[in-house]
């Protein structure tokens, strides 16, 4: 089962997923490695959902290969959930049962015993800083405990790969740091996750790689370092400038061939050649600089943000 | 990590421990719930058993050979059945797809038709459950025996996965949780009344008598009768076959149904 001497767990080539007409996922490809945090970072509606539901075989694929541990998800989509731990945008979490037993259910249909599924869930509790509330209602705990109960399920059967789509999303900053500790914990033990996010930040802290993720398809991908010194150059220029200018300044940085947003009460400004962008022609508007990061680099590539609706 | 794999039987490509396990869910949710949950297995079927059996009985004679109370009591406990599986694979299963539910557990090497399967199998139990407590009160009042409890149980598990398939179409097709009380107001509730569990099919009108006969729960009050008389002839064997016939059909449609809703 173990792809011998090569450390690539998924190998995603040219995946493709229709819906009648609409495109979702359009030729996306990507490899992951054992151990590593790999991350697809775009905002809703840019196919990352749809991307972990073929790995986990909840959407079939409409063409392109897709494996896991070697194993390919469209000719063994049983085998591959074998290896696979998941944890969906919807916690998935039965209301009617408390938070251990849970966990139990969940074990024994993935094929635990049910006194292997017992002390896994004992022990997964544990490691997740949970045992206090095993036997709490679902309803009772707060959308961060509920969160990192579904993390706890996905590692009931001992997962080579983690699969979490948007783990933070909706969680308040205290839920969200607490399921950042537990990634990191998990990274740790060296378990490969294969995460979604359109938090730049938690893409920054938690992914070795990311895959920047639009209209179904993969921008770039590299570390995130590397990502935002490649199409964010070190730093963003920020304009402060009035109203009654704001187009004619606009006009003048793209005609330069700046990347600009003009949103809220600053224009930020990148330049999609590594470099900080150069404004020194503009006259009358204040400037400043920050330094770059992930969100800048979406703006250098898409023109939009990670949380502009569509 | 160490690789594990978890390997498990399979059945004619089912793979054994996803039915297993759906049972055992629902089981764990019994466990805790079962206490509250017995005033509707258990009251309500009882006072409906002995309000229509002694209060209606001690009005009217004989039906058709048996005192009134003894003719109604297997359509109070197969319509018991009923009420229960369709409740459980309408209601049960839309909500655990609401909430997420299905979604774990397909990935979990668990395949859709076995999700369904598995709420069947829930189905079942919980008619057997209903269909035990209701014989059990029977038997005291000394309407029925043991061979006929016996094949009570064996009607109602049969009405259990049929309804459970029932149950699953509309929790498949339902748009909404309110499109749910169908199953009742459309389904369940004249089934109930036009079985033949209260009254016998032949004083309805000829041309309903037809429509009676084909009506999905008429069988299996047919059949539970045949064991309270004990009087079982081969049209309860036909009864039997059009119970397996019915679900055989009504399966793979809510299996179908069920995956366009749950994999896309």
């Amino acid at each position: 089962m173990k792809s011998d001497g090569d450390t690539t767990v998924i190998r995603a080539s040219n995946i493709t997923k229709r819906f009648g007409k609409t495109t979702a996922v359009d030729g996306v490809s990507f490899e992951v490695r054992r151990g590593e945090t790999y991350g697809l970072l775009g905002p809703n509606g840019a196919g990352k959902t749809t991307t972990m539901r073929m790995m986990s075989g909840l959407s079939p694929i409409t063409s392109g290969k897709l494996t896991v541990a070697g194993i390919d998800v469209s000719s063994q989509p049983r085998e591959v959930r074998n290896v696979l731990g998941v944890v969906t945008q919807q916690d998935g979490l039965d209301t009617d049962l408390t938070a251990r037993d849970n966990l139990i259910a969940y074990g024994f249909i993935a094929g635990l015993s049910p006194a292997q599924a017992r002390r896994r869930a004992d022990a997964v509790l544990m490691f997740f800083n949970l045992t206090e509330k095993s036997r709490d209602e679902i309803d009772s705990l707060s959308g961060g405990m509920k969160r990192r109960l579904a993390i706890a399920r996905s590692f009931m059967t001992e997962p080579q790969v983690v699969v979490l789509d948007e783990p933070t999303t909706g969680l308040d900053p205290q839920g969200r740091n607490r399921v950042w500790q537990e990634l990191e914990t998990m990274k740790e033990a060296g378990v490969t996750v294969f995460m979604s996010t359109h938090y730049m930040e938690e893409a920054a802290a938690l992914c070795d790689r990311l895959a920047v993720m639009h209209h179904g398809k993969i921008l770039d991908q590299g570390a995130p370092d590397e990502l935002v010194a490649r199409r964010a150059g070190p730093e963003v220029a920020l304009v402060r400038v009035a109203n009654g200018v704001r187009k004619d300044v606009v006009n003048w940085i793209e005609n330069q061939g700046f990347n600009c947003r003009d949103a809220g009460p600053v224009i930020t400004v990148t330049a999609s050649n590594g470099q900080r962008p150069d404004l020194s022609g503009l006259q009358g508007v204040r400037i400043s600089y920050r330094p770059s990061n992930l969100e800048d680099v979406f703006l250098s590539m898409t023109g939009v943000t990670l949380t502009d609706d569509e | 990590m160490m690789a594990t794999t978890y390997p498990s039987a399979r059945v004619f490509g089912v793979r054994v421990r996803s039915v297993t396990g759906m049972w055992f869910h629902h089981a764990l949710v019994f466990k805790r719930t079962w206490l509250t949950a017995m005033t509707w297995y258990f009251i309500e079927p009882f006072v409906i058993l002995v309000a229509i059996g002694v209060g209606v009985g001690t009005l009217v004679n004989d039906v058709e050979g048996v005192p009134y109370a003894q003719f109604v009591t297997p359509g109070v406990i197969v319509g018991s059945a009923m009420f229960h599986s369709i409740f459980e694979c309408s209601w049960g299963s839309f909500f655990r797809m609401q909430k997420g539910v299905y979604e774990t557990v397909l990935t979990a090497p668990v395949s859709v038709r076995e999700i369904a399967m598995g709420d069947m199998s829930w189905a079942m139990t919980r008619g057997i459950i209903t269909a035990i407590c209701i014989t059990a009160v029977a038997a005291a009042l000394g309407w029925v025996n043991s061979f006929s409890g016996i094949g009570l149980l064996l009607a109602a598990a049969m009405v259990g996965v049929q309804f459970g398939a029932v149950g699953l179409i509309f929790a498949a097709l339902a748009p909404n949780v309110h499109t749910l009380s169908l199953t009742f107001t459309v389904v369940a509730t004249p089934l109930y009344f036009f079985s033949g569990a209260f009254f016998p099919i032949s004083i309805l009108p000829d041309w309903v008598e037809p429509i009676a006969w084909a009506a999905p729960l008429t069988p299996a009050v047919h059949l539970a009768r045949g064991f309270i008389t004990a009087d079982l002839g081969l049209s309860h064997l036909f009864s039997a076959l059009y119970i397996i016939g019915l679900t055989a059909l009504l399966f793979p449609i809510a299996a179908i149904l069920l995956r366009r809703r749950l994999v896309k």
